[in-house]
């Protein structure tokens, strides 16, 4: 998305504009998408996940901060939002294992066919390694080197000492590399 | 054969291509590590190194090494695929719609309205704002009963206060007049009944007096209703002597249809 837009378009928003809120929908879609898919697991439930997140959103869009506060508070909603649904979840039902097959049907926008394949297995490994991490771990990769957040906000947002979280995040990035490896192997021998 | 040094040792322990088990248990080499100390140290000090490396979890030696060197940054560079991902056919139109049901976002005036009108439609509102009403009374002016005590309370002392005086000074008066009378009735009365007549108490008077009183008025009662009996009587009497007639109809007028 472009995000010169964003600070416009979060501001129609505020003020109630139903066109910019639809915009809004269109273009943050595949990122809260992509970060309710990081933590369901699930294709399906990540759409659930996703569509509460939205909905979160839009009941309290006349509070949304403006400028460079709102990523950060977009965020840590949709991360607090995930956190109860993976509480209800787990007194509803055992959580889903990762789906191999399901990843592999994510579709891939890049243009070429053999790009695309490229890149899509290698999305499913990516996403089969990182369900293997600790949720703690998992988060601070998701945030930090996924969408690219500061560590500071990280630290933040998951409400843990910045020390902590800069220790982790290194020791989660060689942790996701060893499960990537290990997960390239066992393909490329089976 | 080179003479060993300690830098020797060390570059072909850290060699890849060499295997470091084999390559101190040389006879050069286990001799010079035998003798120098600091090669010791070195050598249980990258020992020590390699058991914490072999108890990194998951996974192999050459795997973790990989992690380490360029798998990680590599891993890393990739990451932000993961950033976007499309969620599927349909799904901005379905956020769009569970949204569109929502209201939109209004002020904090307009949700007390709205809100103060769901509770005022309420069945048993008026119970409730009597209840908060009566609560809100007592909270500010404190127990009504306690009020209602407090206030008798001070009434009886107000009154002992303002009519104790005139009452004492209306029962002195009434003992000064008993005094002055009593030496004059003395003397007629034992002229009357041939024996000394003791003055009867203030009390008795005022009771004899009140009942001689309640007996007039009972007689008079009791005389009125005697003479409204005898006139109610004699009301009727004349009542039943005299002719019935009927006062809606004139007597000789015709007759009713009886269909």
């Amino acid at each position: 998305m472009d995000a010169s837009d964003l600070p416009t378009l979060v501001e129609r928003c505020r003020a109630g504009d139903a066109t910019a809120w639809e915009t809004f929908v269109r273009q943050m879609q595949g990122r809260l998408f992509a970060l309710a898919y990081s933590y369901a697991g699930d294709r399906e439930d990540a759409r659930d996940l996703a569509q509460e997140i939205f909905v979160r959103l839009y009941e309290s869009r006349g509070q949304w901060p403006s400028g460079d506060e709102f990523l950060p508070w977009l965020f840590r909603v949709a991360r607090n939002r995930s956190v109860d649904y993976l509480r209800r979840r787990s007194v509803r039902r055992p959580a889903a294992t990762v789906d191999e097959a399901d990843i592999a049907e994510l579709p891939d926008l890049s243009p070429g066919a053999e790009a695309q394949a490229i890149a899509s297995d290698r999305r499913s490994l990516l996403h089969a390694a990182l369900r293997s991490l600790s949720a703690i771990n998992r988060e601070i990769v998701v945030l930090r080197d996924v969408h690219g957040l500061p560590i500071q906000q990280v630290a933040s947002i998951l409400g843990v000492p910045l020390g902590t979280v800069k220790s982790r995040a290194s020791r989660a990035r060689v942790e996701l590399a060893a499960r990537v490896l290990a997960l390239s192997r066992g393909r490329g021998e089976a | 054969m080179n003479r060993i040094t300690c830098d020797h040792v060390r570059s072909e322990v850290l060699d890849p291509g060499t295997v470091p088990g084999d390559w101190v248990r040389r006879p050069d080499a286990a001799a010079h590590i035998q003798q120098c100390p600091a090669c010791q140290d070195w050598l249980d000090a990258f020992a020590a190194g390699q058991q914490a490396w072999a108890a990194v979890p998951a996974g192999d030696f050459a795997v973790q090494v990989m992690a380490r060197t360029s798998g990680a940054d590599e891993v890393v560079r990739d990451l932000p695929l993961l950033s976007d991902m499309d969620p599927g056919p349909g799904f901005a139109e379905r956020v769009l719609l569970a949204t569109s049901r929502q209201p939109a976002p209004d002020r904090w005036r307009t949700r007390a309205a709205g809100a103060w009108r769901v509770l005022v439609r309420r069945p048993r509102f008026a119970w409730e704002a009597a209840y908060v009403a009566t609560v809100c009374w007592v909270l500010v002016f404190g127990n009504p009963v306690g009020a209602i005590e407090w206030s008798a309370s001070n009434i009886g002392a107000a009154a002992r206060e303002r009519l104790g005086p005139p009452v004492e000074e209306l029962r002195a008066d009434l003992e000064t007049w008993r005094g002055r009378l009593a030496p004059e009735a003395a003397p007629a009365q034992r002229a009357l009944s041939g024996r000394p007549v003791e003055p009867a108490p203030p009390v008795a008077r005022a009771w004899q007096a009140a009942t001689e009183w309640l007996r007039a008025v009972a007689a008079s009662v009791v005389d009125a209703i005697a003479a409204a009996w005898d006139g109610a009587a004699a009301w009727l009497e004349r009542l039943a002597r005299e002719p019935s007639s009927s006062p809606t109809e004139p007597p000789g007028g015709p007759a009713r249809s009886r269909q």
